[in-house]
C-alpha cells in the first residue's frame, strides 16, 4: 500500500532518442512529471509533441527507430525501467492499462470481443474460466453494452465506433490496473459519442479510484476531465499546473497561445482568434535555448542561448525564463 | 428567388444505391440504398459564407460534392443563377488532408500554376510565374516556395498551397471541406484566420462544412445543421448559438467539452447515431430527442420557417435559448 503522499507514478528526466542515419535525434527530451494516486493527469500538446511517445516509453511500447535512453520510471516504487522484457509484459494490461485512440485498430478483429476479455483476465488475474466470463460480462455491463450475454459473443466490426471504445475501456481497466494511460481516446469519436466516453470514464475512474494519464490534443477534454495538466512543446514539458490555474492563469507563453488559438467562445458570446505564428520545430531541428522561442513575444537573448530549466512553484511548474505575470486575463 | 441569391438547392437527394442481385432488378422495384442527401433546399447568397455542421455520415460532404458537380442529384435541383454577364460562377475546392491532396511529384509552382493554365487567365510563362509568386506572398508563403516539392512543407503551409491552388482559379465560389480538421490548433487558427481575410478582401461565396461547431461559428454567416441527410435547422450564425430551434443543434451546442473548469458537467446526447441507410421513422431525430412524443414517432416534421428567415424541421416550437431548459436525458446503455 502505498501513502497518499508518495506519487503512484514518478517519471524523471525520460528521454527518448530516434537513430536516424547519421545521427540520434532527440524525441523526448528530459520529462518530468508524477501522478498522485487515483488522480487524472492530462498530457497536452500538438502532434510531434511527444505526448503519445511519453505514453508508450512508460510502458515501453517504444517502436524501433525510437529508443528509451535515459531517466527513470517508477510505479508504485518499483522502477519500471528496469524491468525486463518478460516481467514488464505482465505489467502491461495488469498493473497499467491501455486506451488507444483508434478502437477498430487495438482490438483483434477475428476474436469475440467477450474472448478478448477472457484472456486479458485469465493473463493477470488467477481466475477459472468461468469466473473470468463472469467478470468480463460484468465489464460489458459496467461500461454501458446493452445486453452483455449478446454481446460478448460478437466481433469488433459488429459493433459502431463508440461501443469498441467501450470494450477497449472495459479492457483497460479488467484486470484491476492501478494506472489506465488513455491515448487520444475520443479523438476518432464525435461529439455526441465522445461525451459519452468521457462520462464513463469519468465513472469508472471514480468507482475503482485508478489513476489516469489522457492524453489529448483537445483543451476542452482537458478542462473537463483532468485534475493536472502537463503542456508538452518540441519533446519537452513547458508547464505543469492544476487545471484551474492552467486555463485561468497559465504560466508559460506557450500555454496562453495554445488556449487562445482554440476556437471557443468567451463568457459573453464572442468568438477570439489569435494565432501563434509559426510552426512547432520538427525532430532533430529544436532550435537552441527554449523550443518556443522563436515563436514566442516575450523572448529574449537568454531564451535564445539556453534551454529554460523546470521552475518549481507551490503547485505548478513550469519551464520559462519570463512567464507571464498572473493577471493576464 | 432575388438577385442576390448564388445558389439555390431545390429539394435535392442523393441516394446511394447497392448493387441490386438479378431477382431485385427482374423484380423492378424500388432499389434500396442509403439515401446519404435527403430533400435538402437552401439559398446561399452573394458573399456570403454558408456553413454546415453535422456529424460523420450526416451527409455534408455528398452536398459538397453534389454542388461542385462531382456528382449529380438523385432527384432535385442544383442552381447558380447566371451572373450580369451569363455565365456560371468558377468553384473551386479546398479539402481535408493537404497531405494527399498535393500531388508529390509536381513542384508548387506547377501545382498553382495548372487552374490557371486549364482555365487560360494569363497568357505566356513569365505572367503565369508572376501570378503563382503573388499567390504564394497572398497565403503567407514565399515567392522562392515555388521551386520546392509538397513534401517540404509541413500541414499548415501545405494547406496554405492548397488554398492558393483554389485562389488561382480565381473562384467566385469556393468549397471548403473540413478545410482544418487535420490540423493542430495553433496552425488551425492561423489557417481560419487567413481563409476569414481572404474571404473579406476578395467577396468570394462559399460553402464551409466541418463538424466544429466553434470553427463554423467564427468562419460562418449563416450555418445549416445536417442530420442523417436532412437539414434540421438553418439560421444566422448569432440566431443559431443564441437561439436554436431545434433540439439536435442545442444538444450538439452543449456536447462538444468547453474550457470552462468551474462547470465539469458533460452532456451527452442520448443514444447512438443510426445507420443513416435505414433513418428512423417520422423525425429522424426522435429515438435521441429528449422531448420526442408520439407525432414525433409516425409523422415527417414540416419545414418551418422563423421571423428571421431561419428554418427548423421540428413539430415543437421549443424555447431552447437556454441549456437548462433540458429534463436530465434517461440513462441509455448505447454509445
Amino acid at each position: 500500500m502505498i501513502t497518499s503522499t508518495a506519487p503512484l507514478l514518478d517519471v524523471r528526466d525520460l528521454t527518448v532518442t530516434i537513430n536516424r542515419e547519421g545521427g540520434l535525434v532527440t524525441a523526448l527530451d528530459k520529462v518530468s512529471f508524477f501522478i498522485n494516486p487515483s488522480e487524472v493527469l492530462g498530457i497536452v500538446g500538438e502532434s510531434g509533441a511527444g505526448k503519445s511517445i511519453t505514453g508508450a516509453a512508460i510502458i515501453d511500447l517504444l517502436v524501433p527507430p525510437l529508443k528509451r535512453t535515459g531517466g527513470t520510471i517508477t510505479l508504485a516504487g518499483e522502477r519500471l525501467d528496469q524491468l525486463s522484457p518478460k516481467a514488464m509484459r505482465s505489467v502491461r494490461g495488469g498493473r497499467i492499462g491501455f486506451v488507444f485512440q483508434d478502437p477498430m485498430t487495438s482490438l483483434n478483429p477475428v476474436i469475440t470481443i467477450g474472448q478478448q476479455l477472457c484472456d486479458t483476465i485469465q493473463a493477470h488475474l488467477k481466475l477459472s474460466g468461468s469466473q473470468a466470463k463472469k467478470k468480463a460480462l460484468d465489464w460489458l455491463d459496467r461500461v454501458g453494452l446493452p445486453n452483455p450475454d449478446v454481446q460478448f459473443k460478437r466481433y469488433p466490426h459488429q459493433l459502431s465506433g463508440g461501443m469498441r471504445q467501450r470494450v477497449v475501456i472495459a479492457l483497460a481497466l479488467c484486470a484491476d490496473p492501478m494506472l489506465v494511460i488513455a491515448d487520444e481516446p475520443t479523438t476518432a469519436l464525435d461529439v455526441s459519442v465522445q461525451a459519452h466516453i468521457l462520462e464513463l470514464l469519468r465513472d469508472l475512474h471514480r468507482e475503482s479510484n485508478v489513476s489516469m494519464m489522457l492524453i489529448t490534443h483537445d483543451l476542452g477534454v482537458i478542462a473537463k476531465m483532468a485534475d493536472r495538466v502537463a503542456v508538452l512543446y518540441a519533446g519537452r514539458v513547458a508547464e505543469i499546473s492544476p487545471v484551474g490555474e492552467l486555463f485561468n492563469a497559465p504560466k508559460h507563453p506557450y500555454t496562453r497561445g495554445l488556449i487562445r488559438a482554440t476556437p471557443m467562445p468567451s463568457a459573453t458570446g464572442e468568438m477570439r482568434l489569435d494565432q501563434i505564428p509559426g510552426a512547432m520545430p520538427g525532430l532533430g531541428a529544436v532550435p537552441p535555448g527554449c523550443a518556443f522561442n522563436p515563436r514566442c513575444f516575450k523572448a529574449q537573448s537568454d531564451c535564445r542561448a539556453t534551454i529554460p530549466p523546470l521552475y518549481h512553484a507551490e503547485s505548478s511548474a513550469f519551464s520559462c525564463f519570463h512567464p507571464l505575470e498572473r493577471v493576464t486575463a | 428567388m432575388s438577385a442576390s441569391d448564388f445558389l439555390i438547392l431545390n429539394h435535392v437527394s442523393k441516394v446511394y444505391r447497392r448493387n441490386q442481385s438479378l431477382l431485385e432488378r427482374l423484380k423492378k422495384g424500388e432499389a434500396g440504398g442509403t439515401r446519404a442527401v435527403s430533400d435538402v433546399s437552401l439559398t446561399v447568397r452573394h458573399g456570403e459564407t454558408m456553413g454546415l455542421v453535422g456529424e460523420s455520415g450526416c451527409g455534408k460532404s455528398t452536398l459538397a460534392r453534389l454542388v461542385s458537380g462531382l456528382m449529380a442529384p438523385t432527384s432535385g435541383e442544383i442552381n447558380f443563377p447566371p451572373n450580369a454577364a451569363g455565365n456560371k460562377p468558377r468553384l473551386q475546392m479546398i479539402f481535408q488532408d493537404p497531405y494527399s491532396s498535393l500531388n508529390g511529384r509536381w513542384t508548387i509552382e506547377d501545382i498553382i500554376a495548372e487552374p490557371i493554365r486549364v482555365h487560360k487567365l494569363r497568357q505566356g510563362r513569365a505572367a503565369i510565374r508572376a501570378r503563382v509568386d503573388e499567390l504564394l506572398v497572398q497565403v503567407g508563403l514565399s515567392a522562392a516556395d515555388a521551386e520546392k516539392y509538397p513534401q517540404e512543407f509541413s500541414g499548415g503551409q501545405r494547406q496554405r498551397i492548397c488554398i492558393a491552388r483554389a485562389l488561382a482559379g480565381e473562384p467566385e465560389f469556393l468549397i471548403l471541406d473540413e478545410p482544418t480538421s487535420a490540423l493542430d490548433v495553433s496552425v488551425q487558427a492561423q489557417i481560419l484566420n487567413l481563409l476569414r481575410d481572404l474571404q473579406k478582401n476578395l467577396h468570394l461565396t462559399s460553402l464551409f462544412i466541418t463538424h466544429n461547431l466553434s470553427v463554423v461559428r467564427i468562419m460562418a454567416d449563416r450555418i445549416g445543421v445536417m442530420y442523417l441527410g436532412e437539414l434540421v435547422e438553418e439560421a444566422t450564425s448569432e440566431e443559431l448559438f443564441r437561439k436554436p430551434r431545434h433540439p439536435y443543434t442545442r444538444l450538439l451546442i452543449d456536447a462538444a467539452p468547453d474550457m470552462d473548469t468551474s462547470d465539469r458537467s458533460l452532456h451527452p446526447i442520448a443514444g447512438e447515431l443510426p445507420n443513416p441507410a435505414f433513418p428512423p421513422s417520422g423525425c429522424r431525430f426522435h429515438t435521441r430527442c429528449p422531448f420526442a412524443q408520439d407525432i414525433c414517432r409516425n409523422t415527417v416534421p414540416p419545414q418551418k420557417t422563423t421571423e428571421t428567415g431561419g428554418m427548423f424541421r421540428c413539430h415543437f416550437d421549443l424555447d431552447l435559448s437556454n441549456a437548462s431548459v433540458f429534463p436530465p436525458p434517461a440513462k441509455v446503455k448505447t454509445a
